[in-house]
């Protein structure tokens, strides 16, 4: 069964269309990009994914936990990064990820070790005991990372977390995600970054306007918009069939 | 200096300034609906306060003892052989005839014996009894005897109690006759000491109580001012809050830590507070009394931590609750600053007013910490009033809590945008002209509106919640800026302005601006004949019910009451009943109706449920009347004809209450039967209010049958 399973998801601000009738699936060891424009509807769907908003409509899994009726069993399960870094400024990272871990329900002693080993992973030696507030947007983001995998989540959502960040700091994000992805995980990945996501994810969904407007491994989605050079292009050409205009 | 760019800057800044409509709202509506809302409330308090203490009479007893001048300054301990025949008999003339004199120069001064029959001459008694409370004052003479010995006028020491108010005045009210009067067959006055029984340790707790309370509430609230903000609306706008919501954490829990973080900080505010000042006042005495120090009764004021805790917790949950409706930092402060003023004034009532902590006032938040504190501080404080205190504001609190939970839900915080904003005058449009737009935007059948709006259900086109507080702050304003004094000018005339030109012109225009007919706007639909059936029984029925549970919770004073029968039937007698009826009934029931159960509580209902909106629309009808001692009856009887007019559909069978309440009141206090009904035998009474509750009864009962059919509503 698919770590994942979106079907038909709608959710609606008011009279707003903010995603309507969304469905995909995400199966464990995959990171499926979700891809869209500012205003698609991205943010909003990864948010229903974690269990912070409500769907209008159709419903969210994760692991088989319906996450509009058991929330915090769903949240228990996925690790969700933010695209602030979300972390308390006046704290360490040593005590964010201690308050997290603990939110949790982890024992110190887990806390500890898993802090051990993600030190090493994202390379947090000097960072664990500075106040987050002295530290600088990619040292902060590996901080984050930290927060959102330290219970070893078997999903992670994961909502344009390369935003603002520089080219190293970018690559060392995408390295560790595909690390986490050979871990096994199912990652959902969004950006609006077409690039990065014809790079790092193993299948893609393009959103534009809340609706899914095509899904596929980024060679597929490249075929299918007339064998398209890039999937910006390819993005551009599938918007222009929806709109029956050129897309700016 | 580029008077261009600052023009540019300073234009940008109010434009955005301005487009905040809460920043607004505080700015504007606050000051002008607030302060004079609180000092009308501290105005009655004070007053009522300084009515009742003129009319006690102060209770003083006349004792001679002989050993007065020779331990002037102390407690006096004569024994019985101090008393010679012929002294004991030139004093008890004297006592006699000063009584005498105290009575009819004083008017307020009742003279009394000591409680213990045969012990008021030795002194002592009279003292206890002072310190129990039975007296206000004693006053002591020396005797004759050893005045003339001495050849000096006749020693006479007051003794009051300095830690009481009421023993204060007596001892004011003494003075102010014995400077007036000489001794009997003398022509030198006599020779006036005044002594304090109080012990210092006392005095000490009584200046503490006058202060600590009200200065331990403000500062536990101040305590928990900012650190509400920063976990809340601060966490919100750091943007750590949706990494927090994403935690496998129940709200009830997150905002449970949360309230208990505050109010850890706020306890510690308090408790250095009362710390602080009692040291403060300790010293302070000294260095004001010659290094006499004040003595501080320090398990006392240990004790009154017992309210800071509570307090911590209330204060923190309400503005815990406050600072998670907020979009930022500057925004909870805009919220929170007014709550602060609110949540500050029943303290400060409780502390000028001098309330006694009983009743109602065991259970209205503030004041009955307020109360326990002076109470602990001073050592009156009962451990079931205490616990009434302590039990009634965790409640509250916890009430708070869940309401701060209620309202930490991601969806609320992460979906709410800014996208309503707009300029001023577009927002000023806006606040009145919300439901035209719906209008143009939706084309609504007349028929499906008209039924909706019967069953007191949101309607399209209906008035916003915006539109309902700012329609009150606008009314609000007129009434005490203008009407108040139109009234006080002539008041017939001042008031048929104040309702039909104020109120009912205020819901005219405001129908206007939206362009939708008044009918629409008030919900003025024929009702149906059960509706006016139960009217009727409601409103006959309604005040007698009301009256009663006015007189439980929180009886006014009289002096209120005669106020009263005067406006409905002035001294002079030259007001005929058509017009009192016409001007003191049938007008507020059409006007104040017009405006309360109409745009009021129509835009309330947008927002909130039924019951809420009814009782919101019932606490604003209260605060409209002006009067703190009918504050409970008039918000209840609000809430009641918001909940007739909401499950009728129409205005009309509430108007009806309103009419047949008012007229049932005018007609009694035009034949003075209100007074009449006061004496009834308890019996009568009691028949009265079983017929009034069946009647009552039976009026819901009707005006729930009213209730249009479930398809007509939405």
């Amino acid at each position: 069964m698919p770590a994942v399973i979106v079907e038909r998801l709608m959710k609606l601000f008011g009279r707003a269309t903010a995603v309507a009738d969304l469905s995909f699936s995400v199966e464990a060891g995959e990171i499926y990009g979700l891809l869209g424009p500012n205003g698609a509807g991205k943010t909003t769907a990864l948010r229903v994914l974690a269990g912070l908003l409500v769907p209008t409509g159709g419903s969210a899994r994760v692991l088989g936990i319906d996450v509009a009726t058991a929330p915090r069993e769903a949240q228990r399960c996925l690790g969700f990064l933010t695209g602030s870094t979300g972390l308390y400024g006046r704290l360490t990272g040593r005590e964010v990820l201690f308050y997290f871990g603990r939110l949790h329900r982890m024992p110190d002693t887990r806390i500890a070790d898993r802090l051990a080993a993600l030190s090493l992973a994202l390379d947090l030696g000097g960072l664990l005991d500075r106040r987050c507030e002295t530290l600088s947007s990619g040292q902060k983001q590996r901080v984050s990372v930290a927060r959102a995998v330290l219970h070893d989540p078997a999903v992670l959502i994961l909502d344009e977390p390369t935003v603002g960040l520089d080219v190293l700091a970018s690559r060392f994000l995408r390295d560790y995600v595909r690390a986490e992805r050979d871990r096994g995980k199912a990652i959902v990945f969004s950006t609006h970054y077409l690039a990065e996501a014809e790079l790092l994810c193993d299948r893609i969904g393009l959103l534009y306007r809340g609706r899914l407007l095509a899904e596929g491994t980024p060679p597929a989605l490249r075929a299918r918009a007339a064998g398209a050079a890039s999937l910006e292009e390819a993005f551009l050409r599938l918007v222009e069939q929806i709109e029956g205009r050129p897309s700016s | 200096m580029n008077a261009s760019d600052v023009l540019v800057v300073m234009r940008k800044e109010l434009r955005e300034t301005l487009r905040d409509r809460r920043t607004l709202a505080v700015m504007i509506l606050f000051p002008l609906v607030v302060y004079p809302l609180v000092s009308l409330l501290l105005t009655e308090v004070i007053a009522s306060k300084q009515t009742a203490g003129e009319a006690r009479a102060s209770r003083v007893a006349v004792v001679a003892v002989p050993a007065v001048g020779a331990t002037a300054g102390t407690s006096p301990s004569p024994s019985p052989s101090d008393h010679a025949p012929a002294d004991a008999v030139a004093l008890d003339r004297l006592r006699a005839q000063l009584g005498a004199q105290l009575e009819v120069k004083g008017g307020n001064i009742t003279l009394v014996a000591p409680i213990a029959a045969g012990t008021g001459a030795d002194g002592q008694q009279p003292l206890s009894d002072l310190t129990s409370g039975h007296l206000d004052a004693v006053v002591v003479l020396e005797k004759p005897s050893q005045a003339a010995a001495r050849g000096a006028p006749l020693r006479l020491r007051v003794y009051f109690d300095e830690t009481r108010e009421t023993s204060e005045k007596a001892e004011t009210r003494v003075l102010e006759i014995l400077s007036t009067i000489l001794p009997p067959g003398c022509t030198r006055p006599y020779q006036i000491a005044v002594t304090s029984t109080a012990p210092k340790s006392k005095v000490g707790g009584y200046v503490l109580s006058k202060i600590l309370p009200l200065i331990v509430v403000v500062m536990t609230m101040l305590g928990a001012f900012y650190p509400a903000i920063d976990i809340t609306a601060g966490e919100r706008e750091r943007g750590t809050l949706e990494t927090l919501l994403s935690s496998p954490v129940r709200r009830f829990d997150l905002m449970t830590g949360k309230v208990l973080a505050v109010a850890i900080l706020a306890t510690l505010t308090g408790a250095l507070n009362i710390a602080s000042m009692s040291v403060t006042v300790a010293e302070g005495a000294k260095l004001a009394g010659d290094g006499q120090a004040l003595s501080i009764p320090w398990m006392r004021a240990g004790a009154t931590l017992l309210t800071v805790i509570p307090a911590a917790f209330l204060f923190g949950a309400v503005m815990v609750a406050i600072g998670a409706m907020a979009r930022g930092f500057k925004e909870a402060q805009t919220l929170l600053t007014p709550v602060y003023l609110l949540c500050f004034t029943p303290s400060l009532v409780a502390s000028i007013a001098e309330l006694k902590l009983s009743g109602l006032t065991l259970i209205i938040p503030g004041t009955n910490l307020t109360l326990l504190a002076r109470d602990l501080m001073v050592g009156q404080a009962t451990p079931l009033g205490a616990a009434a205190v302590l039990g009634s504001t965790l409640l509250y609190g916890g009430l708070a809590l869940s309401f701060a939970a209620h309202l930490y839900d991601s969806e609320r915080l992460l979906a709410s945008t800014d996208g309503e904003l707009v300029g001023l005058g577009a927002w000023l449009r806006h606040l009145v002209g919300r439901a035209r737009q719906v209008d143009e935007v939706d084309e609504v059948d007349e028929s499906a509106r008209r039924s909706s709006s019967r069953a007191g259900a949101p309607a399209q086109g209906a008035a916003s919640p915006g539109d309902a507080i700012t329609l009150f702050g606008l009314a609000f304003i007129l009434w005490f800026f203008a009407f108040t004094w139109l009234q006080r000018w002539r008041l017939i005339p001042g008031l048929l302005m104040s309702q039909w030109g104020g109120f009912l012109g205020l819901v005219w225009i405001y129908a206007r601006l939206n362009r939708r007919p008044l009918r629409d706007v008030l919900a003025f639909h024929r009702p149906r004949l059960s509706a006016v059936g139960g009217a009727v029984m409601l409103g006959l029925s309604g005040w007698v019910i009301l009256g009663v549970l006015a007189d439980r919770l929180m009886p006014p004073p009289q002096h209120l009451i005669e106020e009263m029968r005067k406006l409905i039937r002035p001294p002079s007698g030259d007001r005929p009943l058509v017009v009192s009826l016409f001007a003191l009934a049938l007008t507020p029931a059409i006007c104040e109706e017009s405006l309360f159960r109409g745009p009021i509580l129509r835009g309330l209902r947008q927002r909130f449920s039924g019951p809420a909106a009814c009782l919101l629309t019932g606490i604003l009808f209260g605060v409209m009347h002006g009067d703190i001692w009918r504050f409970i009856p008039t918000a209840l009887l609000g809430a009641l004809l918001s909940w007739v007019a909401l499950t009728s559909g129409s205005i009309v069978p509430s108007m009806v209450i309103h009419l047949i309440n008012n007229g049932a009141l005018i007609v009694l206090g035009f034949y003075g039967l209100d007074q009449a009904a006061e004496k009834l035998r308890a019996p009568a009474q009691a028949e009265i209010l079983v017929v009034a509750v069946a009647l009552f009864v039976g009026g819901i009962a009707a005006i729930r049958r009213s209730r249009p059919p479930i398809g007509a509503r939405q």
